[in-house]
């Protein structure tokens, strides 16, 4: 540690972080490559699918950046310290006037904020413009500590959500009390069931079976237990379903 | 160096342990301050035929009054004495067996914050009867208490049953006294669901029958009062 910098040194040690940048950055895309999908529940609706592709490309896209964070966080941790206490050696020279080390980072991070916006608001207008074509309509209402569903032009409402494979459907959200969390996990939708307000957001099931609705809002008492349960079933079963509800008041 | 670093260790090690016990300390006092109320266990009734199928049949009595003076409170009351309570809160009973529940109601109403907890659903037939007469809804506007029921589908439990009790009108004379209470004639109200699998399932009462923010303060909000557990096993 005693040691004065030259440029031996210095190349050494940029070698060094260059090696544990690369390291870091490959595993950090081999976990948005691998582990994110495994990470979020299994994809029943084209939202979640691409709720899954945008965040794995945001931790590719991340991994540079973080990398470079934490290869030079962990290069200072473990060999700039400085145990005892006497002096400890001279700074290295400062970076400061390297136009080309501010020039990359400043155009780097500059590219890589313009696609993570561009991405996320292409995501989202993709997101929305499953509304404008929706086959189905489901009005959602949530309650400490119950959700509800009303099918518009039917006189059914139910506690169990039922959908219909690969129809677009919208839902109508809002709440009788307190702001509550409608959240379907698999399908990658959640959103504020607000008091007084309709909120409105679709997707499109695209996988049969029973999935998980939750509310995602700290809601009072029982709001642990405001969870039910949503059917995935063809168009044929939908429309049985929905034949043999009984009216409600 | 080596001395510092196993000092440092060890305190982070200890700080670890005290903050886990600490935060456990008080997980363990608050749950043990949570009121300890006695279990009603479902009475056997012989057998019903439900759907075609013969099923052990058990009954459960209940009652909804306007104050706590009743039930597992006791005769004073407990802590809230003017808090709605329903008569017992923790109930108990066995698997796939058909549980007809009667409950006495003797609280006042009004309107839901959502009409659709009118409805009767997930009962034997999608019926319950008022003063013995069967029905598949009362009115909307005049809902006394729920009893909802509903099971955790993350763990296996696809489970939903709402039965709505009406409310008694605000001028009807008061004529039962029970113990320090005076109550109107009871409105009484019987279904019978089919109960699901091994589980604890969770209740409430969906009429915002409590205090402060839409009605699901006080006795809404505190466990022991409109709200409880069904254990089935």
């Amino acid at each position: 540690m005693n040691q004065e910098y030259t440029p031996m040194t210095l190349k050494r040690e940029h070698r060094e972080i260059f090696l544990a940048w690369a390291v870091i950055t490959i595993a950090g895309v081999l976990v948005g490559i691998y582990v994110i999908p495994w990470l979020m529940p299994q994809p029943a609706s084209n939202t979640m699918h691409l709720v899954i592709i945008t965040m794995q490309t945001f931790t590719i896209a991340a991994a540079p950046v973080a990398g470079l964070v934490y290869a030079v966080a962990f290069y200072a941790l473990h060999h700039w310290r400085h145990p005892g206490t006497d002096e400890p050696p001279p700074d290295g020279p400062p970076l400061r006037g390297n136009t080309w080390v501010a020039g990359v980072w400043l155009v780097t991070s500059a590219l890589l904020c313009t696609f993570l916006l561009v991405w996320g608001l292409a995501a989202l207008a993709a997101d929305d413009s499953g509304a404008a074509s929706a086959k189905l309509t489901v009005d959602v209402t949530g309650q400490q500590w119950v959700w509800s569903f009303h099918y518009p032009g039917t006189e059914v409402s139910t506690p169990i959500l039922y959908l219909p494979e690969g129809k677009t459907v919208t839902f109508d959200v809002t709440s009788k009390d307190v702001v509550h969390g409608f959240w379907i996990v698999q399908m990658g939708i959640k959103v504020d069931a607000n008091p007084g307000v309709i909120t409105t957001t679709s997707t499109t099931p695209d996988k049969l079976g029973t999935f998980d609705l939750r509310c995602a809002e700290l809601c009072g008492l029982n709001h642990a237990f405001m969870v039910t349960t949503v059917h995935v079933v063809t168009p044929a079963q939908f429309q049985t379903w929905l034949h043999s509800q009984p009216a409600s008041v | 160096m080596g001395s510092n670093t196993g000092r440092a260790l060890v305190g982070a090690a200890a700080t670890v342990v005290v903050g886990g016990a600490l935060i456990a300390a008080i997980a363990f006092g608050v749950a043990s301050a949570a009121p300890k109320q006695p279990v009603l266990q479902a009475t056997p009734a012989g057998t019903i035929v439900v759907a075609g199928k013969t099923l052990p049949h058990y009954t459960l009595n209940l009652a909804t009054y306007p104050d706590s003076l009743q039930g597992v409170h006791g005769a004073s009351g407990g802590a809230h004495p003017d808090w709605v309570t329903y008569s017992n809160n923790n109930l108990s009973a066995p698997p796939n067996s058909a549980v007809t529940v009667t409950v006495k109601q003797y609280d006042t109403g009004g309107t839901p914050n959502n009409t659709f907890f009118a409805n009767v659903i997930g009962t034997v037939g999608g019926t319950e009867t008022v003063n013995g007469k069967a029905i598949t809804s009362i009115d909307p506007n005049n809902v006394g208490h729920t009893f909802t029921l509903r099971g955790i589908p993350e763990n296996g439990q696809e489970f939903f049953l709402n039965a709505p009790f009406p409310a008694q009108s605000s001028s009807a004379p008061n004529v039962v006294n029970i113990g320090k209470g005076s109550y109107p004639k009871p409105i009484v109200v019987t279904f019978t669901f089919v109960t699901p699998a091994n589980g604890v399932y969770q209740w409430n009462c969906e009429f915002p029958c409590g205090d402060s923010v839409a009605g699901f303060g006080g006795a809404m909000s505190t466990f022991g009062y409109m709200s409880g557990t069904l254990t089935v096993g």
